[in-house]
């Protein structure tokens, strides 16, 4: 067996499989730093006067018609096609709007919401930490004496966490509504019966707004390590904001996951 | 070790390594900056200048060697422990680097509030005199954006001086400027060292700037000191690298990577 053969054996296959789980595990407790160093500049509360109204603005305001639109049309598809397939196979359709709406308050409000956020809002943090980055704006502020996670991260998680609730709930509303109404104009369903909230408990709205908070931390962290960590010049910064949104997004289903199997260990899921 | 004991004095690298992934950039520097003088770091794009006084201050961390200022030793403090000495060495950025979102009376405020505590209305009364000490009192409601690069320039700089730092680095500071305001800038450096005795390390391809404030050049060649000595000393150097570089010529000893 000749001796220089290329190096794509079982062992090295091992090893490149171990040491991508090594960098795994590093990431994760680089973030996990970061989070406690985000949540000690919360606390600290060493952030520009206005910075953390001045986020909600860009981080709320601005995305009420992304996710409106995205939640409302995802509200109607879901609805149509779930009405389609009832029809066919029962022809009852008097559960579809109770069951949706509590698939909506604990996964798919603050999931898709959450996705919206991560692609607009991570992308928009990245970009902007990480142009501070290249160009020196981070480094005057180290010199200036302020930590840039408290003054950068900080106001940025906070408008993250209460805005990401406040799109959920914002999200959820249009797509039960926009469901309600495909059920109606094309199903002739009677609104009474698909606006019947009765199958919404309180460990549905706390499996939701666990997953609402979870996001909201995850994404503002995640988009701002990867802003910071750009190097060289735009070429850094468009990397690191693709980096942010394929991280956060990915962070987001992996959060749904594991925090959805929780849920299902706790309560079950012939509720 | 506090940065609040006796006043440090001279400026010593010792040895120094840097390198970035493959590319060594530092490879054993060794200098010496003596108290109030200015010094000028030059060599080609990539030397390692800018990588040099960022690892003085802390902005990035040297593999190997040592850095310190007076009985401090800077370059195994962690980054709580630079801040101290961030209010006595100011550093003055090649981008201007001024934020964005705040006028430069805020920009200027900005060390005052943090390092001093002072509070805003203090602060920004404060940053005024210091922006009319370059000149640029009128335009202290400005935002950044508004400005010309030069204006950016000096509001930098009377950010940097706010804390009436001991050490000030400069990090390409006529780069970009008109030959006016470069000048200006010039003699505000000297100032600076004539009047307060302040440290000026100034890391610039400029050689106008170079040979007007500079009491000492240090040339930095394959990530060492090659040459260091007086503007006068320099210039009758006999050294073919260091003559390609002051004359720049194209062709000669000089090992210029990429080209």
């Amino acid at each position: 067996m000749s001796e220089d053969r290329p190096a794509t054996g079982p062992r090295q296959r091992i090893e490149r499989l171990g040491a991508a789980a090594l960098d795994g595990l590093a990431a994760t407790g680089q973030l996990a730093g970061m989070l406690g160093a985000t949540w000690r500049g919360v606390v600290r509360g060493r952030r520009p006067p206005g910075e953390v109204a001045n986020q909600m603005f860009v981080v709320g305001n601005k995305s009420l018609l992304f996710v409106a639109v995205t939640l409302g049309f995802i509200g109607m598809v879901m609805v149509y096609q779930s009405c389609l397939q009832l029809e066919r196979i029962t022809g009852d359709l008097s559960r579809i709007g109770p069951e949706f709406l509590k698939l909506l308050v604990q996964d798919f409000g603050p999931t898709i919401t959450a996705l919206m956020l991560a692609t607009r809002v991570g992308a928009g943090i990245a970009a902007e930490i990480g142009s501070m980055v290249v160009t020196e704006q981070v480094d005057a502020l180290r010199m200036s004496g302020v930590t840039p996670i408290d003054y950068l991260i900080a106001p940025r998680f906070i408008a993250c966490v209460v805005m990401g609730a406040v799109l959920t709930v914002f999200g959820v509303a249009i797509a039960y509504l926009a469901g309600g109404l495909t059920a109606w104009s094309s199903f002739d369903l009677n609104p009474r019966l698909f606006f019947d909230p009765s199958r919404v408990g309180f460990l549905d709205l706390g499996l939701g707004l666990t997953k609402t908070l979870c996001y909201g931390m995850a994404i503002p962290v995640i988009s701002g390590a990867c802003g910071l960590r750009a190097r060289g010049g735009s070429e850094g910064v468009g990397a690191a904001t693709t980096a942010a949104v394929i991280g956060s997004s990915l962070a987001v289903i992996a959060l749904d996951l594991v925090i959805s199997g929780v849920g299902l260990l706790l309560v079950g899921h012939g509720r | 070790m506090s940065a609040g004991a006796a006043p440090p004095r001279t400026i010593r690298f010792d040895d120094v390594w840097k390198s970035f992934g493959d590319k060594a950039v530092l490879c054993g520097m060794s200098l010496e900056i003596r108290p109030g003088e200015v010094m000028c770091i030059i060599g080609t794009s990539g030397v390692g200048k800018s990588v040099a006084i960022k690892l003085l201050i802390g902005l990035l961390r040297a593999d190997r060697g040592e850095i310190r200022w007076g009985d401090l030793r800077l370059d195994s403090m962690s980054e709580p422990e630079m801040i101290p000495v961030r209010k006595r060495i100011g550093m003055v950025f090649q981008n201007a680097t001024l934020f964005d979102s705040l006028s430069l009376a805020e920009n200027v405020a900005l060390p005052l509030r943090v390092h001093k505590g002072m509070r805003m209305r203090e602060a920004l009364a404060e940053a005024r005199t210091r922006l009319d000490q370059v000149g640029m009192a009128e335009f202290a409601g400005r935002r950044p954006a508004e400005l010309s690069d030069g204006m950016r320039k000096r509001a930098a700089i009377a950010r940097t001086l706010t804390l009436d730092p001991e050490v000030v680095l400069f990090d390409e500071p006529t780069t970009g400027l008109d030959p006016v305001n470069a000048r200006r800038i010039d003699r505000l450096i000297e100032k600076l060292s004539d009047d307060v005795g302040v440290t000026s390390i100034v890391v610039s391809h400029d050689l106008t700037t170079i040979f007007t404030i500079a009491d000492r050049i240090a040339f930095l060649y394959q990530g060492r000191v090659h040459v260091c000595g007086t503007p006068a000393e320099l210039r009758s150097s006999v050294d073919p690298v260091v003559q390609q570089f002051i004359t720049g010529q194209s062709s000669g000893e000089m090992e210029t990577p990429g080209f």
